[in-house]
């Protein structure tokens, strides 16, 4: 607990500091997570639980106005610059222009960035020094008990989520709940692209029409799952299978992770 | 290159022989009358006749009866959309559609059409989904192609073999949810030279719900994964609400009238034992084959499946028509209604003073 709490104070100082150096760009909060065990959601013989390192993670999605300062000093992906194959026609769309979110969009300079794709989310985290987490590390992370949800469990809460049809404007970071690690938002409010996002899925016909034999007798495509009955989990890796890296969505953002020096 | 010189040598001397072989097999097939339709298949070699738009239509309706008569490639495109809408006079429920209600777009085509579809999932979507024909031979029944991101497109073809009412459905893990939610509708094969003429044509599919409220509780209901698991569903439903085809609602018919019904089932769990209450159906195309029956009370849809029934009005009457598990009809919602008018013929049937 001790180390915790020195943890956040030395990212705590650390951000104000360079905050001060560089008032607009300001130093993303970073939590750890700590080592564990993942299994894999969709398992094989030879898939064994994955061994996580502790690692760091921003503890909310990359917003809006942090995107625009990634933007700025990267013109290769403003808007009308980016390249088709690293983002489609839907980049960044909800924006006023290349350099602006815009006025009428005031209140979504602090909600998630959604409308990215998988390269352009890749290259803000490589801007920063980071990356964006692995499916094991993210799905570590969003297993951490969260802090005050009306739901009896997480599950529930993020089933409940998925019957909420979408708000007219995306909510802020942190308008969620907080999980045991300091993450805000891991469910609630947008999904999340992950580094490998469609690699631990092995068909896009989820009942698993698949070159694997085994995978090709799952008629309702359970049959590898590793807990039928977790909707919630199965829904997030569905969602997954259905991406392209340069897919561009609007309920689909990031945050991104560190390795441990 | 050396590599490709030899290959020619090689299979060279098999070619003059193989063209011989393939040419008279050709000969002698072509010289069958109608080779395909001892299955039920169509011929796929029949050369497409120009390209149509396939008119998609919301239940009760239908699609109008094809009137091309050589097969042509037909376009079709489905827009899933998740909605907030009633399942009953209280309740609201979040459904996931194909094309904004349940059941989803009709579509009607030809035995042998070539079909080229279009999966679209709304910008709006939370999910992603995907769409399985029954009518499709191929991988998933299209689901392999059509794993759809939310604002995104896929797109497959395949061709309508044979004739039949079919149902379809999303296929994206986890199924059941994908269904139970609403995600199923009907896509019609006609055969080669269409289906009989009849005076009216109606869309019912039933589909059973699950939601943490009792039928009938206040507001947006969640989806209740340990009831569905139980099959224990808090509606059973035509066309995706409690009297969402009674009353002002009820189809319509006249006295004289033959009627026709392309029913499904989209489950996610029950069977249907559809009956007419004061009528019978004169035909039944049993489980949408190729079968006729005639002069049918009771006729079961399974889950997944369809039926196309027929009636010929009689009398002036309100017709139930009930999945005849009967507290299904009574307690979960499973009645629509056809309004037969005109006038009354008391040699079939009159109430008589006690």
């Amino acid at each position: 607990m001790r180390y915790f709490i020195s943890f956040f104070l030395i990212i705590a100082v650390f951000g104000t500091v360079n905050a001060q150096k560089k008032p607009v760009v300001f130093e993303k909060k970073m939590v750890l997570v700590t080592a564990g065990k993942y299994k894999p959601f969709f398992s094989t013989k030879s898939n064994k639980p994955v061994a996580v390192a502790a690692f760091k993670m921003d503890e909310t999605a990359v917003t809006n106005q942090e995107f625009l300062e990634f933007v700025k000093a990267n013109p290769q992906w403003r808007r009308s610059k980016v390249n088709r194959l690293f983002a489609d026609t839907n980049y960044l769309r909800h924006w006023k222009s290349d350099l602006s979110i815009g006025e009428s969009n005031k209140k979504i300079y602090n909600s998630p960035v959604v409308n990215v794709s998988w390269f352009a989310a890749e290259a803000y985290c490589k801007w920063k020094n980071k990356r964006l987490a692995t499916v094991a590390e993210w799905e570590l992370a969003a297993r951490g008990v969260p802090k005050n949800i009306k739901q009896k469990s997480l599950t529930d809460y993020i089933l409940n989520w998925y019957t909420q049809p979408n708000l007219p404007v995306l909510p802020n970071v942190k308008s969620t709940y907080q999980n045991e690690f300091g993450l805000y938002d891991m469910n609630g409010l947008i999904w999340e692209w992950t580094f490998n996002f469609n690699s631990f899925i092995a068909s896009t016909d989820s009942r698993g029409n698949d070159e694997d034999e085994l995978k090709n007798f799952c008629a309702a495509g359970a049959l590898n799952v590793s807990d039928k009955s977790d909707y919630a989990t199965y829904l997030r890796f569905s969602y997954r299978a259905s991406l392209k890296g340069n897919y561009c969505i609007p309920n689909l953002g990031f945050r991104c992770a560190k390795d441990l020096k | 290159m050396l590599h490709f010189v030899k290959t020619d040598h090689l299979w060279k001397p098999a070619f003059l022989p193989m063209i011989l072989f393939i040419s008279v097999s050709f000969f002698i097939a072509s010289c069958k009358t109608n080779p395909g339709n001892d299955s039920g298949a169509s011929n796929i070699d029949t050369v497409l006749t120009g390209t149509v738009t396939a008119e998609l239509t919301n239940a009760p309706n239908v699609p109008k009866p094809l009137t091309y008569t050589s097969p042509k490639k037909v376009m079709v495109q489905l827009e899933t959309i998740e909605k907030v809408m009633p399942i009953s006079d209280s309740s609201e429920y979040t459904f996931w559609t194909f094309g904004g209600h349940v059941p989803g777009n009709f579509i009607r085509v030809r035995q042998g059409d070539l079909v080229d579809f279009t999966l679209k999932n709304s910008p709006d979507s939370k999910m992603s989904h995907s769409i399985d024909l029954h009518a499709v031979i191929g991988p998933g029944g299209g689901a392999d192609a059509t794993a759809t991101a939310p604002g995104q497109s896929t797109h497959f073809q395949f061709r309508a073999l044979h004739a039949g009412l079919y149902v379809y459905h999303c296929a994206t893990g986890p199924v059941p949810l994908h269904i139970a939610n609403g995600m199923y509708g009907l896509i019609l094969v006609e055969p080669q030279g269409g289906m009989p003429k009849v005076d009216r044509e109606y869309y019912l599919m039933q589909g059973d719900f699950y939601t943490k409220g009792k039928f009938d509780a206040k507001g947006l209901q969640d989806f209740d994964e340990t009831k569905a698991l139980a099959e224990n569903p808090d509606y059973v439903l035509f066309n995706g609400r409690v009297r969402s085809t009674t009353g002002p609602n009820a189809l319509q018919a006249k006295v004289g009238e033959t009627v026709r019904l392309y029913v499904g089932n989209g489950g996610p769990n029950l069977v249907s034992s559809f009956h007419p209450i004061g009528q019978l159906f004169t035909k039944v195309y049993t489980e949408a084959g190729s079968e006729v029956n005639t002069d049918v009370q009771t006729t079961l849809i399974p889950a997944g499946g369809a039926t196309i029934v027929e009636m010929k009005m009689q009398v002036p009457e309100v017709i139930n028509l009930v999945d005849h598990s009967i507290f299904r009809a009574f307690n979960k919602g499973a009645i629509a209604q056809i309004k037969v008018t005109g006038a009354e013929n008391h040699s079939i049937y009159q109430k008589l003073k006690p």
